[in-house]
């Protein structure tokens, strides 16, 4: 959809890549192409294509059409071990057989690489997560995060052209995960790392990532940076998958530079798009952007609040309107005063109001 | 009260159990030092004169040479052919995968007797006639099944993410199997290899059907030669047997673990 073109700078580049599993297109004709040191993240649920799209990118996969370049290279036939990539694994897949400074080590000595040089950079690697006290354990004697840190100074060791991680995160707990989203951030920046991240998990995605693809059904959706994925979503699948929402189902009635009128079943909304009248879409918004008004500008809409939803710093209020749901996020204070089932009119402006085409009703 | 009864019960029946099964050999063992001729109890004093005599035995060098070549060949073959085999079961992309592999472990639940007159039947109806080279093949039948179930059991606990880091790490296919995949699968090589080796090397109901004058394996000799001379040269040599396996045993257990080799425990 939202494409941006291909540009000689681009450190890896791949194109038009399709993939099929028997009767299932896993991957339909995707174009992506990333910087050097630039972190991308493809975000997407189970099946929509995106641990696939990483395994070609990392050779262990070959696409059925299109090609896959890294560093200026056509490496599409080019089997992983000559790739010069770096995977962390969703279950870090270290060697038991090994000690800590032996899975650093492999792929150098692997290389054959002098002994000297092989010291040094598992020094270098282990120090740069952390773990240099712990070269000479046992890999079943590290904790989950010390085994992500392992998995990551082993992939790191080999200096990669690009770094994939694949779910690579999802096994530590949130705790954790968070800690070591920030960490691994700050590892990759200090290294100016190219890498790409494969997840399912939405935040991970926008706190990491310098653009965020959002993939579904084995293409992808909109590609961008986290927050015009969040703010402008390209489309009804990135909306829902994203963050939350407000959706009312409508019909055009006026298209004027830019701005649609809809008739919902909570009346008139305006919504920014370009639309023929008579179409069906969904008019969306994001829930910060909802404030209990009196006779504000831009779409309003009275209802009953169904549900507050306390949230810490915030509150999520669930309003009932004409059989639709509204979503507003709410200050702590201005939420307290909320009864269940209490009048409330919400407004919100019309340049953060969507409009996409309605999905089709055959499901 | 009826508890510590129940402890005590169970605990003689334990001993009684282990007691007979390890009577015979210890009578095997105890005899093989007897100074007189006869299968007895050493009572008037202990004598290595049999074990002198082992070397002696006519026939026995070419029969140990055989019966080794045979074990250690039809093991090394098993070994790659059932790892191999055991791959394409253990990833399940095959179609019938769990068909083939109870199909592949079938033989052990023949009686051996009938798997020697087939493998006869069959060597003879094709016109193949060579006696080791037919042993090889009936024994590479016996101990398939050993490594088969073995490495099937120890790949099903492989992760074959571990092959595909290692080749992203610069190793070729070939190369991340050997590197990655045989060090992680060493005790069930071990395992494998230990059982596959014994069991060629004690089998008698196969190989009594393809032998012939020449290529006799050790165990139909030493039952030769306890119809023509039995004397306890035989204990002797069952002793030294005996021995040799208990000590391949402790080396395993120090190098694995014996628990992991029967199966009993992780």
């Amino acid at each position: 959809m939202s494409q941006e073109p291909i540009d000689a700078a681009s450190h890896l580049v791949v194109r038009q890549a399709s993939k099929r599993y028997g009767a299932t297109t896993v991957l339909d004709r995707v174009d992506l192409a990333i910087r050097r040191g630039e972190l991308v993240t493809l975000l997407g649920p189970s099946g929509c294509g995106k641990t696939t799209l990483l395994r070609l990118i990392a050779g262990l996969a070959l696409p059925d059409a299109g090609t896959v370049a890294i560093a200026g290279r056509d490496v599409t036939r080019v089997p992983p071990h000559r790739r010069n990539v770096g995977v962390v694994f969703q279950n870090y897949a270290l060697f038991p057989h090994l000690s800590v400074a032996g899975n650093v080590a492999f792929g150098l000595t692997v290389r054959r690489r002098p002994k000297a040089d092989i010291a040094r950079a598992v020094d270098k690697a282990l120090a740069l997560v952390h773990l240099d006290h712990l070269a000479a354990r046992p890999i079943s004697a590290l904790s989950g995060g010390q085994q992500q840190r392992v998995a990551l100074a082993r992939a790191l060791a080999v200096e990669p052209d690009v770094l994939l991680f694949d779910e690579a995160l999802s096994a530590l707990d949130r705790k954790l995960r968070e800690e070591m989203q920030g960490e691994m951030r700050r590892i990759l920046r200090d290294i100016n790392a190219t890498a790409i991240f494969v997840t399912h998990d939405q935040d991970e995605a926008l706190t990491m990532s310098d653009r965020v693809a959002v993939m579904n059904g084995g293409r992808i959706e909109q590609l961008a940076e986290p927050r015009l994925i969040y703010q402008r979503p390209a489309s009804l699948f990135t909306l829902n998958f994203v963050g939350l929402s407000t959706r009312i189902s409508g019909t055009v009635v006026a298209c004027d530079g830019g701005i649609v009128q809809v008739d919902t079943k909570v009346g008139r909304l305006a919504a920014t798009g370009r639309f023929l009248a008579g179409s069906q879409v969904v008019v969306a918004t994001r829930p910060e952007h909802l404030r209990p008004a009196a006779g504000a500008t831009g779409n309003a809409v009275s209802g009953r609040v169904r549900a507050v939803v306390f949230q810490g710093s915030r509150s999520l209020v669930e309003v009932g309107a004409g059989g639709e749901t509204l979503l507003a996020e709410l200050p702590g204070q201005e939420a307290a005063l909320l009864a269940p089932d209490a009048e409330i009119r919400l407004a919100w402006p019309v340049s953060e109001t969507f409009a996409f085409p309605a999905p089709e009703m055959a499901a | 009260m009826t508890r510590p009864l129940a402890i005590l019960f169970a605990w003689t029946m334990a001993l009684g159990a282990a007691l007979f099964l390890l009577a015979p050999l210890m009578v095997i063992a105890a005899a093989s030092f007897s100074p007189t001729p006869v299968f007895d109890l050493p009572v008037g004093g202990a004598s290595l004169r049999w074990y002198a005599r082992i070397g002696q035995m006519d026939g026995f060098w070419p029969a140990l040479s055989l019966s080794l070549q045979i074990a250690a060949l039809s093991t090394a073959l098993a070994l790659a052919l059932g790892t191999l085999a055991a791959i394409a079961i253990a990833q399940g992309r095959l179609p019938g995968a769990e068909a083939i592999g109870t199909f592949l472990v079938s033989p052990l639940m023949m009686p051996g007797l009938v798997l020697g007159i087939a493998l006869l039947q069959y060597f003879r109806a094709m016109g193949f006639s060579a006696a080791w080279s037919a042993l090889l093949l009936a024994h590479l039948v016996v101990t398939l099944p050993y490594v088969a179930r073995t490495m099937i059991a120890g790949l099903s606990r492989f992760d074959f993410t571990l092959v595909e880091a290692a080749r992203t790490l610069g190793c070729t296919y070939p190369g991340a199997i050997l590197k990655v995949m045989v060090p992680a699968l060493a005790p069930s090589f071990l395992t494998a290899g230990l059982f596959a080796f014994l069991a060629s090397f004690d089998n008698y109901p196969v190989s009594i059907f393809l032998t012939d004058v020449r290529t006799k394996t050790l165990p139909i000799k030493m039952l030769q030669y306890i119809e023509e001379a039995p004397d306890p040269t035989l204990a002797a040599l069952s002793t030294l047997i005996l021995g040799a396996t208990v000590i391949l045993l402790v080396a395993s257990d120090r190098l694995v673990g014996l628990h992991r080799m029967a199966g009993t425990g992780q």
